[in-house]
């Protein structure tokens, strides 16, 4: 049984996990609040899958500290910790059957055949599983073994649920109502869930914290909608999607405004709070995608060289449903995306290869931390983008 | 089963299939022969024709008819290789899952282990019966023969291993650690029952391996034969059809030996797939 206190808020500090010469995790410091829904969300390899398994007592940090419930962690059992992991191939013992699977625990703790089967049932029902007590894993389908594995998961009654890429191996009708459904139980059952994911729109739908990774190290921790509206680095930005990522030159500061000019001469502007950007200096911005309005250019060279907005060449238009995607070819290459209101878009069709005049407004333009480049790489092996 | 685009066969297929064919009445050829003759009428001889059909040359086995140590040899070499088969199963499990983590000369250490699978059994057989000498120690079945044959099973029983533990999936583990399980219990309540065909699988190997062991016994099982010496044997001085009758009897012996590690691997991977329990 977790020793003493129930408090699932998880502490990480300073730790750094090393496999041989590669650091899988560097110097992370991180707090997950008790009670809460927390995703790490990264690319493969970025150390997310590491970090749960340090909590979980599979893996030992190289350096640093864990703290779970105020309670140093590092060294102690999972049962001694209070946590329990969901593996991601659920790792059902094939020889057993569902009940017993769920039973396992108490089994080990010497629990009767009776008492270890009702409280075995019980947890089944909870998950609506109580039909399937009788069969083996491998007569379940891949939701229903996610379904076991969730009941024997939480047979220890842990404080901390750890998941790691829960959903990875359902299909997608599957994946969309077992996420709602791991919310459910979590809010039911008021214990800290920490779920590992490479999927955006996964942790943004479900978590209350979003932590997003690159390299062994977080970019950003926040609410989901900060992740999405308000993010903090390029990285962040271009692998959420949703924005456009924008670099340049500070080329004049004017009413608490910077102007900011890239390479092939196209111009934003952001309003200067905070400290003064120095002009020559490098700024990184972003423009969400759904704050984009685009027409047909009329005169090229009336429109080029503004500030706020962005001649190109249509190269892709896809209808989501609610609103299109439109990617506009860049001069410097890059795409550009624009979601545009479904409504306003069939107003004034646009084809491929038509010129249009994309613009937006300073007030859209977030200002961002490191490399311009950041996370480009990335998006590749991530899957692309969501929206 | 012929593809939905049946062509021609190409030629390679009459190749292999000649082939194949070959292989079979090489194989099977004989032993039916001998299978046959050992019911040969009680006047009968080594070869055909078959003057009646009779169990004679299969009481003369039971009956110590001046055919040699039949019954001795056989429930020696039963004996043995029930040992070796037990032996070659704990030791290949340990190693095999000791192996799963990489130690300092570990490589050394496997390819020490595997060599001996490649050295040849008649001089392995010479040397642990000239180091028995050396040391005044008797050779016999149960100690010099017990040993050579294990430098046989072992690493044949690891090479097993390998096999089964590469597909085995460690999050089991993980996941018993995770519920609570102590590594004992780990081991008994996770980690072998899954492990447990491919176990029948080295016992099965160990027991058929030593069972008709001939070059790495022959010098070190003493004066007292395994039943493929006893075999041997006879081949010089027995011109009766028992030689027969001893080939039907030790073909059967094997061929339950594989049958029930067979049904019992079989029974359970049935028993993790199929239906159990109450329908639904």
């Amino acid at each position: 049984m977790p020793a003493g206190t129930r408090n699932g808020e998880i502490r990480i500090v300073g730790v750094t996990k090393r496999f041989g010469d590669m650091a899988a995790v560097r110097d992370l410091t991180l707090t997950i609040p008790d009670k809460a829904y927390c995703c790490l969300l990264g690319p493969s390899g970025c150390g997310k899958t590491t970090i749960l398994r340090m909590i979980a007592g599979h893996e030992s940090p190289t350096t640093g500290e864990i703290r779970i419930g105020g309670e140093p962690v590092v060294g102690l059992s999972p049962v001694q910790r209070g946590t329990a992991m969901m593996f991601q191939s659920y790792a059902l013992f094939p020889h057993r059957s569902v009940l017993d699977n769920v039973a396992f625990s108490l089994k080990l703790r010497g629990a009767s055949k009776a008492e270890r089967h009702r409280q075995a049932r019980e947890l089944l029902a909870k998950v609506r599983m109580e039909r399937f007590a009788d069969r083996l894993p491998a007569q379940l389908s891949g939701g229903q073994q996610q379904r076991v594995a969730l009941a024997r998961a939480l047979i220890t009654n842990p404080r901390v649920l750890l998941l790691d890429e829960p959903l990875s191996a359902l299909d997608e009708y599957l994946r969309l109502r077992m996420r709602g459904e791991l919310r459910r139980v979590q809010k039911e059952l008021g214990i800290t869930f920490i779920h590992v994911t490479h999927t955006q729109l996964e942790a943004i739908a479900v978590a209350d914290l979003v932590v997003v990774m690159a390299q062994g190290a977080i970019e950003q921790a926040a609410s989901a909608q900060e992740i999405f509206t308000a993010p903090r680095t390029a990285y962040v930005a271009r692998f959420m999607g949703g924005q456009n990522v924008l670099s340049g030159t500070v080329e004049r500061v004017a009413d608490g405004h910077a102007i900011v000019v890239d390479e092939h001469g196209v111009s934003f502007s952001t309003a200067a709070n905070g400290e003064e950007p120095v002009r020559g200096s490098r700024l990184v911005g972003s423009i969400r995608r759904d704050r984009i309005s685009v027409s047909k250019a009329q005169g090229c060279a009336t429109a080029s060289g503004k500030v706020n907005s962005l001649l190109g060449e249509v190269h892709a238009i896809e209808y989501q449903g609610s609103y299109v995607k439109l990617t506009i070819e860049r001069p410097s290459g890059e795409g550009f995306v624009a979601n545009i209101i479904d409504e306003d878009f069939f107003r004034d069709p646009l084809d491929i290869g038509d010129s249009v005049l994309a613009r937006w407004s300073a007030r859209d333009v977030l200002i961002l931390e490191g490399a311009a480049d950041a996370g480009e790489a990335s998006m590749d092996e991530a899957g692309g983008v969501l929206i | 089963m012929r593809h939905a685009a049946a062509g021609p066969r190409p030629w390679t297929f009459y190749v292999f299939a000649s082939f194949f064919a070959l292989f079979v009445l090489f194989l099977y050829g004989p032993m039916t022969v001998i299978y046959i003759l050992s019911f040969q009428g009680p006047t009968g001889g080594l070869t055909f024709p078959m003057t009646g059909f009779s169990l004679r040359w299969f009481h003369a086995l039971v009956a110590a008819e001046r055919v040699g140590d039949i019954g001795g040899s056989f429930s020696r070499s039963i004996v043995l290789a029930v040992i070796v088969a037990v032996l070659t199963v704990v030791l290949s499990v340990t190693a095999g899952l000791g192996f799963r983590r990489r130690f300092p000369g570990s490589g050394v250490v496997f390819y020490l282990a595997i060599a001996s699978l490649i050295m040849p059994g008649l001089f392995v057989g010479l040397g642990i019966a000239v180091g028995f000498q050396l040391l005044g120690l008797d050779i016999d079945w149960y100690t010099s023969a017990l040993g050579a044959q294990l430098t046989w099973t072992l690493p044949y029983g690891l090479l097993i291993m390998f096999a089964v533990l590469g597909r085995f999936n460690r999050a089991y583990e993980e996941a018993a650690t995770d519920l609570g399980a102590t590594p004992w219990q780990r081991l008994r309540e996770v980690v072998l029952p899954i492990l447990l065909p491919g176990i029948i699988g080295v016992a099965l190997f160990g027991f058929t391996l030593s069972y008709d062991e001939f070059p790495r016994t022959v010098l070190t099982a003493g004066t007292r034969n395994t039943l493929p010496l006893e075999v041997w044997a006879m081949t010089t001085n027995v011109t009766s059809p028992a030689l027969f009758a001893v080939g039907t009897v030790t073909t059967i012996v094997s061929f339950i030996a594989i049958g029930v590690a067979l049904i019992s691997i079989a029974v359970i991977q049935r028993r993790r797939t199929r239906s159990s329990g109450e329908p639904i």
